[in-house]
């Protein structure tokens, strides 16, 4: 019975792109392209406590992996995307060992990533095999095996399939062992220590298994968009979009990011849309902060907590 | 062979010495109290014994292992938990989880750590509150709660630290039995404790520590008589 509610979204979510207009399915790919990330983000960050501000870096590297194999040696981004997510996997156990090593933890923990992040976007910027800074242009053959669709629909439900898919893995984690130890770790790593948690080793899954699935993510928003560049796809903004909203849904919480990102997405699509006419256009922005400063004031812990409170209070009546 | 065995530890603060060259012993199916002033150095021999600090010297070995070099996690998997004196809960998850992430330790499987958990909770008059958050359970419970995550790694030997304080004369009579009753189980202990009367009674055992150093090692009634140790205390009554 409790799968019901989620059934007949899931319902409604397959079936809108057959009633809404194309630029109403823009925004919902964009809505579950931002949940997706923020989830990934949200099993290092949310979970297992380890604020990441550089998950631009792992999303980089899977576009730019999957686009090269592409461009150089006509390697579908079907298969690129996983070489792209084990590069990517790499790239986080080697900054992670690193950091925790040397027990890096909370601000600190967020400049490593965010510093690991600029020097592959610098790197990427100043290197011609990789496109330097005018990036990469996929060339065009409209076929699902090269991972290229006409129309929006294929993306959609691509994307979808992504977001529903770590919705799994996140609920499964909640009633796992791997996902206890994440948020003890989170919660008290001496404890979590001491309660025999190897808090190295899982910090690592966590972040290994994070990056991975972000860099999937890259590769979708590459043939998606079949443009790529180091500030988009590297850059610290991006960082700063996946993080935001976990922090506004909920991090920690399977529905949280998902939660974010019907929020803010919408609303950084729609106002940068409709605001574009002379003397207007700084209002996304500063509407945009509004509600941020909103949120982190009157529901710091997230949106997705305070609602589970308020049902669960109902409930109490 | 003792369950553990303590060899000549030191361990030193810039110049000062909170341990130093100390030998202990605790055999199996022993409750061995370790007591001394403020400062003697009870608390760093825990955390050096759990693996939280490393010793400048000595060894540590445990049912024949060393545990040099070893993590805290290696050594509660190997089975020897601690509690902290100041208590240390994951605040923002429910008492049941705390413990359940203490009952992975040496369990296979979500079901039977889950089963382990509750039977802990039930065993130590929490089990009411496991839905509660950390955050919000007094400190006696939380003392419990403490106790209830350490003892669900299952432990051969138990470090406890400082259980008794702040708890009211019946939550300490009712600790007092409890432990008594988890050393009926086949758990060893080891405890600091500063209420004095309740480790005599408790302990087969006593060590006395003074300024990081061993100036006592017997039963109770021999430690209390022993002059160095009433020096120690001058002015308390043992």
């Amino acid at each position: 019975m409790k799968y019901v509610p989620v059934l007949f979204g899931l319902a409604i979510f397959l079936i809108l792109p057959v009633v809404v207009d194309s630029y109403f399915l823009t925004i919902l790919i964009s809505i579950f392209y931002y949940a997706y990330l923020s989830s990934c983000w949200n099993i290092l960050g949310g979970y297992a406590g380890q604020l990441s501000l550089g998950h631009a870096a792992f999303f980089g590297i899977g576009a730019y992996t999957s686009s090269l194999l592409f461009m150089k040696w006509q390697i579908t981004p079907w298969l690129g995307m996983w070489v792209g997510a084990l590069l990517a996997t790499v790239f986080a156990l080697f900054m992670g060992s690193l950091s925790f090593r040397f027990g890096l933890r909370g601000f600190y923990f967020v400049l490593i990533t965010w510093a690991f992040a600029e020097l592959l976007r610098l790197i990427t910027l100043s290197l011609d095999v990789l496109g330097g800074p005018t990036g990469i242009y996929i060339s065009v053959h409209t076929s699902p095996w090269q991972f290229q669709f006409s129309g929006r629909g294929p993306y959609y439900y691509i994307i979808l399939g992504l977001t529903i898919f770590i919705l799994i893995i996140s609920h499964k984690l909640e009633a796992s062992k791997p996902g206890f130890y994440f948020k003890a770790i989170r919660e008290n790593e001496l404890a979590a220590e001491g309660s025999g948690v190897a808090t190295a080793r899982y910090k690592l899954l966590a972040l290994a298994l994070s990056a991975f699935l972000t860099a999937l993510g890259g590769t979708f928003y590459a043939q998606y968009l079949k443009y790529i560049d180091p500030e988009t796809t590297l850059g610290v903004s991006l960082s700063i979009e996946i993080m935001i909203r976990a922090l506004v849904g909920g991090s920690g919480t399977p529905f949280g990011p998902l939660i974010g990102s019907f929020i803010l997405t919408p609303l950084s699509e729609l106002s940068r849309t409709y605001f574009t006419k002379g003397g207007l256009e700084g209002l996304p922005l500063i509407i945009y902060g509004a509600v941020l400063i909103f949120i982190v004031l009157f529901l710091p812990q997230g949106v997705a907590t305070w609602m589970k409170e308020k049902i669960a209070g109902y409930k109490n009546r | 062979m003792s369950l553990l065995e303590v060899h000549r530890l030191t361990k030193s603060f810039g110049g000062l010495k909170a341990v130093a060259d100390v030998d202990l012993w605790v055999d199996k199916g022993e409750i061995v109290g370790v007591i001394g002033p403020n400062g003697a150095g009870k608390t760093t021999l825990f955390s050096l014994i759990s693996g939280y600090l490393t010793p400048d010297e000595g060894e540590i070995s445990f049912k024949g292992l060393s545990l040099m070099g070893r993590t805290p996690h290696e050594i509660c998997q190997l089975g020897l938990a601690r509690t902290f004196q100041i208590v240390q809960p994951f605040p923002n998850l429910t008492t049941f989880e705390n413990v359940l992430i203490g009952a992975f330790n040496r369990t296979r499987g979500v079901p039977e750590a889950r089963l382990r958990a509750s039977e802990i909770l039930k065993s130590i008059g929490l089990f009411e509150k496991r839905g509660f958050l950390a955050k919000t359970l007094t400190i006696s419970d939380r003392k419990r709660l403490e106790m209830a995550r350490a003892l669900a790694t299952q432990p051969d030997l138990l470090l406890l630290d400082e259980v008794l304080a702040g708890l009211n004369p019946t939550e300490v009579e009712w600790m007092i039995q409890f432990i008594r009753k988890i050393r009926e189980q086949g758990i060893t202990i080891l405890i600091i404790e500063h209420v004095l009367k309740a480790v005599m009674s408790l302990s087969d055992r006593i060590v006395v520590l003074h300024h990081g150093e061993k100036i006592a090692d017997g039963s109770p009634e021999m430690v209390s008589r022993d002059k160095r140790v009433i020096e120690a205390y001058l002015g308390e009554v043992l």
